[in-house]
């Protein structure tokens, strides 16, 4: 009787009928971000429900913004939209397409592709524009969330390792951590937004019902969202089951779930998408940015956790921290140094070009943050160490704060040099010919 | 590409959220009957139906992010994963002894809001001829007047017609869910005013 149960439930859960809401574009011919070898002879939309054709239904756009498709038109039971085309040229062409879906709404999409050329990713299509302020912004915020859940986990079980808290500390270093994954899928789902938007160009209206599957499918950036907010969404729950039922080894999953999904940003930013770009130059990346995200979340955890949620933890935190701080250092620097000298070709580039100016600005803040730590490790540190206290304490605190702000100024210029684009690569000297050799 | 080949019918994820609401339903249905004192008497009883919600919480996160061809859909599933998370972790806190306070029972009426919010944004044709229109406006309605049930309870834990009222809007979001098809016997396609069938 169960077991025939089972069956009628499954069945009844595998044969299916049909959609919810708006019509979703199905398949398209050329495809997304397909290579022809051929021009093809029209673009054929083929839809889940039924459309109507608009007047500019279907563009097909030259790198020059020309457009060569022909008036569109619905066939197949009004599920295909249709443009045919002339003839087209070698050369990379977008797609800009609307159709009125049957619940009167306008759906609207962007998808690339290339004639006898690689098709440029989706985000460099014609009329696409770049990272604005805005999306600065909110890669900064994604930072600072990155650091406060990866550092303050870090802070906790490396730096507080076998050191019962005190609630009050315990509660802090929850709100912390919490406010990180959060924010981090919260400040993770903006970006997407507004890296859709920068591709679509679309008023809000029509933007709401944009396709941005050739975003999220079709670059490293969307694969990188996707894979990224499946993974703060466990680390989520992780952390949150670590609170529930006081359990270290769930603090341990979440603080290695945190470290793997980071590398999404590795992964998916200049050091992997940009030549010259290999293996070790991702690893370089996610070596700066984690050593980056520990140092700068283990300063705030420090802080909020330990300064003002357990006094009597003070000293050993610092020490430790202390000690931990120089080897993170060291990665960070021999990390980014590696990375500069890969992406700048030239010392000249440091200031002739836009990238450079900026990495000039982040350096300076880095050293002035870099100094500060450096008082602290040999000034006060060893001041601690000695048992010194009392006033100490206090100024310390003080001085924490503003090393702490001088890292939030450095993640943002970090912010806006990622959303920049590097200078050019030199050409490749090209092989010398034989005849050329013999002259 | 493999993703896309593996990737279910919408129908079929709705269904399955259908099924998990339906359990989730049930369960609450089966303690507003028989009473919190009979309902705790297996201790893992009071953790039933905030895991369900809060797992289902965590697998609208991969719906949120492989159904991206509509900004808003995006956007309303991000929403519920978001909702349904907090209001499981908020009456899971509450039955493990972690959070004291009855007033964190005010999340499950938060959430509805924001659920019902999201359905009816998202769907924003004021004509309700079609099965799409239909559902959306339904849904939205019924989240947003349920959410005071959950109120309630927040202030009057014992009540048991806002116990049997929260119970029975998961019951009604999995028949309204379940019926996401065109050529459903119920809640089909209504009129030919709407146009063609969809499907």
């Amino acid at each position: 009787m169960r077991r025939a149960l089972l069956v009628v439930v499954f069945l009844a859960l595998a044969v299916p009928g049909a959609a919810f809401a708006h019509a979703s574009l199905k398949t398209e011919t050329p495809s997304f971000g397909e290579e022809l070898k051929v021009s093809p002879r029209r673009v054929v939309l083929q839809f889940d429900q039924t459309v109507d054709a608009l007047p500019r239904g279907i563009q097909v756009l030259t790198p020059g913004g020309k457009n060569l498709a022909g008036k569109p038109y619905v066939i197949t039971a009004q599920r295909q939209l249709v443009a045919s085309l002339p003839k087209l040229p070698r050369g990379p062409y977008t797609i800009r397409w609307q159709a009125l879906s049957n619940d009167g709404h306008i759906v609207s999409g962007v998808y690339t592709f290339g004639v006898g050329v690689p098709a440029p990713p989706v985000t460099a299509a014609v009329g696409a524009q770049g990272p604005t302020g805005t999306e600065d912004v909110v890669r900064w915020l994604y930072f600072v969330a990155l650091a406060l859940l990866v550092g303050g986990l870090g802070f906790r079980l490396l730096i507080l390792r076998g050191q019962p808290l005190p609630a009050r500390a315990e509660r802090r270093f929850f709100w912390v951590t919490g406010i990180g994954v959060v924010a981090i899928l919260q400040v993770g789902i903006v970006a997407f937004l507004l890296r859709g938007e920068d591709m679509l160009q679309l008023p809000f209206s029509l933007f709401i019902y944009g396709d941005l599957s050739p975003l999220a499918n079709g670059t490293r950036y969307g694969e990188a969202f996707i894979a990224m907010t499946l993974g703060f969404a466990l680390t989520a729950a992780a952390l949150y089951l670590a609170w529930l039922v006081e359990r270290r080894w769930l603090l341990w999953l979440a603080f290695a779930l945190g470290l793997v999904f980071a590398s999404g940003l590795s992964l998916s930013g200049h050091s992997a998408a940009d030549p010259p770009h290999s293996w070790l130059s991702e690893l370089a990346d996610y070596a700066h940015l984690t050593a980056a995200m520990l140092w700068v979340g283990g300063l705030v955890s420090m802080i909020v956790v330990v300064w003002h949620g357990a006094p009597e933890l003070r000293r050993t935190a610092f020490l430790r921290f202390s000690r931990m701080a120089t080897v993170l250092v060291a990665v960070l620097l021999a990390a980014g140094t590696y990375l500069s000298i890969l992406r700048l070709p030239h010392v000249s580039d440091l200031w002739t070009t836009g990238y450079g100016q900026v990495l000039l600005v982040k350096l300076s803040l880095v050293a002035l943050a870099l100094l500060w730590g450096a008082a602290h490790h040999f000034l006060a540190a060893p001041r601690l160490a000695a048992g010194d206290g009392g006033t100490l304490f206090s100024r310390l605190g003080r001085s924490m704060l503003g090393e702490s702000a001088v890292a939030m100024a450095v993640l943002l210029v970090a912010a806006v040099l990622v959303d920049s684009k590097p200078p050019p690569q030199p050409a490749p000297r090209a092989p010398v010919a034989a005849h050329d050799s013999r002259r | 590409m493999i993703v896309a080949g593996l990737m279910p019918q919408a129908e079929f994820v709705h269904w399955w959220f259908a099924t998990g609401f339906l359990m989730l339903g049930l369960v609450l249905l089966a303690e507003a009957l028989v009473g919190p004192e009979v309902w705790r008497k297996r201790a893992w009883r009071p953790y039933v139906w905030p895991s369900l919600c809060f797992a289902m919480g965590i697998f609208m996160w991969p719906v949120m992010t492989f159904f991206t061809n509509s900004a808003i859909h995006m956007v309303a599933h991000g929403s519920w994963a978001e909702v349904l998370m907090l209001c499981g972790a908020a009456e899971l806190g509450v039955a493990r002894g972690k959070l004291h306070s009855q007033y964190w029972r005010l999340t499950s009426s938060l959430a509805l809001i924001v659920s019902g919010t999201a359905f009816l944004v998202h769907e924003q044709n004021a004509w309700m001829f079609s099965r799409a229109a239909f559902l959306h406006h339904t849904l939205g309605w019924t989240a947003l007047i349920c959410a005071v049930f959950p109120f309630v309870l927040a202030f009057r834990p014992r009540s048991l017609v806002a116990a049997t009222g929260f119970a029975t809007f998961f019951v009604l979001l999995a028949v309204l869910l379940y019926c996401d098809r065109d050529v459903a016997p119920i809640f089909g396609h209504f009129s030919q005013f709407a146009g063609v069938p969809h499907r």
